[in-house]
């Protein structure tokens, strides 16, 4: 019996389920063990008997939440994909100024047509099983979880700091350049991809699960960022988290 | 230990002529203002000046992530071991590497012999170089690794138009014959050599208040210290103390599976003491939960365990490990000192 697989998406760039569609030649190998039955951005059928749930992008409108609850009471398995739907992502950015407007900003006139709530993870509505963090999703991990679910197993993903794989990579701490970075208290799994590429860490994946954050706090301020420098860094992916109010 | 002299101006066609030859040469390259192992392709990227690495020479020979065996899953599953291994140069280790390797050589021999990790140490040659420029967190005089009697094949030391090259095994008196333009040492230049050597010991920065050999005692009564709750406060959990370490081996083995669910292999990669699930248990159980705990097992590893087992100390006092640490707490000198101090 092959698995059924859906994809959904809420309020995201659609980044994560084209990374997911980039696959190619991956993707024909895993359509051998599933049966996608429902993924609007690759296919117009759809079908509402999947097992596994895909979900990407967060919840910032009020008629999204119906719609993800009755996707959590099919999918045997809810999986959070990307930035937007483990985290928040950059739609949390709204959060920090009024609704209104938000609404204001982005339709002007025809606002009252809309409606708007503070953007959050989709684990702050439905209870969510595992997690494919980043912004966008990295494909390796896509299928190292995809393959883990398929096998029964629990799909493991790193809980320990993207300095590991900073260090491990080779490179020069950005803080040893005079910048700063947000990898002490980020998730690995992304091969510390944004400082091998000569930038540092905006945090991305979203926090360990038992981050640091007063220790980082405080080497970012001793490396000369303002209080403000500070939550601004972190509200780029994490606004939703306590960690940036 | 016989002695030869190589000039500055034949050192380069030595290089060369090792690049040329059959094995792979690694040595220490400039990197955005550091230094960095990686293989050479030509002379000119060689800094043999250079006060450390950012990470160790260790993993050429236990890689960061290595594939340990190769599987096919079915009703009869086939099991083919791995164990990869090609000629390998070490080239311009310091004193403090080469005893760290050491004491890998031991770890990974005693009890269950790490054939992963022999069969790259057997094809490896090690030439190492005084280390005359230390960087600002090494502590190796007081721990007798500035320089190193044995662990090398060559050893060159800077003394000005050129290097004293002491000769540590006939594989590497192999190499210098065959490869380099060399002359006997003279009384007076192993006198500057000498000489060079004292003048670098000035130039460390960091000092033990206690000898080696005191260490594993001195731990032994400090477990309920106030320091390693105080000072761990700050700890990132971040791993960078570990992964620069020549001396840590602890690794973590997974597996990853193809596409097709049925072929795989298994592999290890670094891990250590200092990350937050290193000593996580099924049933959601961690024997080192807290970064106090964990902090104060790298130290006891540091300065204690290691020795226990092993009789050599698990730290060569590279300052690796202080150097990457942003929160400023992971020098094991500073815990030495200070656990001596409190036990005043
Ligand atoms: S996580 Fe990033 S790539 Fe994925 S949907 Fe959100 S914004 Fe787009
Ligand atoms: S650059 Fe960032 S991720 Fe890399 S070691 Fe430094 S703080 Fe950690
Ligand atoms: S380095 Fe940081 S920002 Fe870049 S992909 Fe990794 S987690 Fe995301
Ligand atoms: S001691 Fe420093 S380098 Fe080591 S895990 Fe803690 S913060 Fe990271
Ligand atoms: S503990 Fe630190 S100083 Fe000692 S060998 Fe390891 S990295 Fe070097």
């Amino acid at each position: 019996m092959k698995a059924k697989l859906g994809f959904f998406d809420f309020t995201g760039c659609e980044g994560c389920q084209l990374e997911v569609l980039n696959f190619e030649t991956e993707l024909v190998e895993l359509l051998n063990h599933v049966d996608i039955v429902n993924f609007r951005e690759a296919k117009t059928e759809r079908e509402d008997n999947y097992e596994i749930a895909f979900v990407e992008g967060s919840i910032t409108r009020e008629s999204e939440i119906p719609r993800l609850k009755k996707i959590r009471q099919q999918a045997k398995i809810v999986v959070a994909l990307g930035a937007c739907a483990c985290l928040g992502g950059v739609n949390c950015l709204k959060n920090f100024r009024p609704m209104e407007e938000n609404l204001r900003i982005v339709y002007g006139d025809a606002a009252r047509y809309y409606d708007t709530i503070p953007a959050r993870p989709i684990s702050s509505i439905v209870p969510v099983d595992y997690y494919v963090p980043g912004c966008p999703i990295d494909k390796k991990e896509f299928l190292k979880v995809t393959k883990a679910l398929l096998l029964g197993k629990r799909p493991e993903i790193p809980n320990y700091p993207v300095c590991v794989e900073c260090k491990l990579a080779g490179n020069v701490c950005t803080f040893d350049k005079g910048e700063t970075c947000l990898g002490p208290v980020t998730r690995a799994g992304c091969n510390a991809i944004c400082i091998s590429n000569g930038r540092h860490c905006w945090g991305c994946r979203g926090p360990v699960d038992d981050p640091n954050t007063n220790s980082e706090k405080e080497i970012l301020q001793k490396h000369g960022l303002t209080v403000e420098d500070i939550l601004n860094q972190f509200r780029i992916f994490n606004g939703y988290l306590e960690v940036s109010k | 230990m016989e002695n030869k002299i190589i000039e500055k101006q034949n050192m380069a066609p030595f290089v060369d002529n090792l690049i040329n030859a059959e094995a792979e040469v690694i040595g220490p390259k400039r990197k955005d203002g550091k230094y960095a192992f990686d293989k050479l392709i030509e002379t000119g990227e060689l800094c043999l000046d250079y006060d450390t690495t950012l990470l160790p020479p260790k993993m050429y020979l236990f890689p960061p992530k290595e594939t340990l065996i190769k599987f096919e899953l079915g009703k009869e599953p086939k099991v083919e071991p791995v164990a990869e291994a090609k000629p390998l140069i070490l080239f311009g280790v310091h004193p403090y590497d080469i005893k760290a390797i050491e004491l890998l050589d031991v770890a990974f021999s005693t009890t269950n012999p790490d054939i992963n990790y022999l069969s790259k140490r057997e094809k490896a040659v090690i030439i190492g170089v005084d280390c005359l420029n230390p960087n600002p967190n090494a502590f190796c005089p007081s721990l007798g690794t500035a320089t190193a009697e044995t662990g090398f094949d060559l050893m060159l030391t800077d003394i000005g138009d050129s290097y004293v090259v002491a000769i540590g095994s006939s594989k590497g008196e192999q190499l210098l014959t065959k490869y380099a333009e060399t002359r006997e040492a003279s009384q007076a230049e192993l006198a500057q050599r000498n000489s060079e050597r004292q003048k670098a010991l000035a130039r460390y920065k960091v000092t033990l208040n206690i000898s080696p050999e005191e260490l594993p005692q001195l731990l032994g009564k400090s477990w309920d210290s106030p320091w390693w709750k105080e000072k761990s406060e700050k700890c990132l959990s971040c791993g960078s103390c570990i992964v620069v370490c020549p001396t840590c081996f602890c690794f973590d083995v997974q597996d990853d599976i193809a596409l097709n669910l049925k072929e795989g292999e298994r592999y290890r990669q670094w891990d250590g003491c200092m990350l937050a699930d290193f000593a996580a248990v099924a049933g959601e159980g961690n024997f080192r939960g807290d970064k106090e705990s964990r902090f104060r097992h790298r130290m006891y590893r540091k300065g204690k365990y290691i020795w226990e087992r092993y009789e050599k100390l698990g730290c060569v006092g590279c300052g690796r490990c202080a150097s990457a640490c942003l929160a400023e707490i992971a020098s094991p000198a500073e815990t030495f000192n200070k656990l001596k101090e409190e036990s005043k």
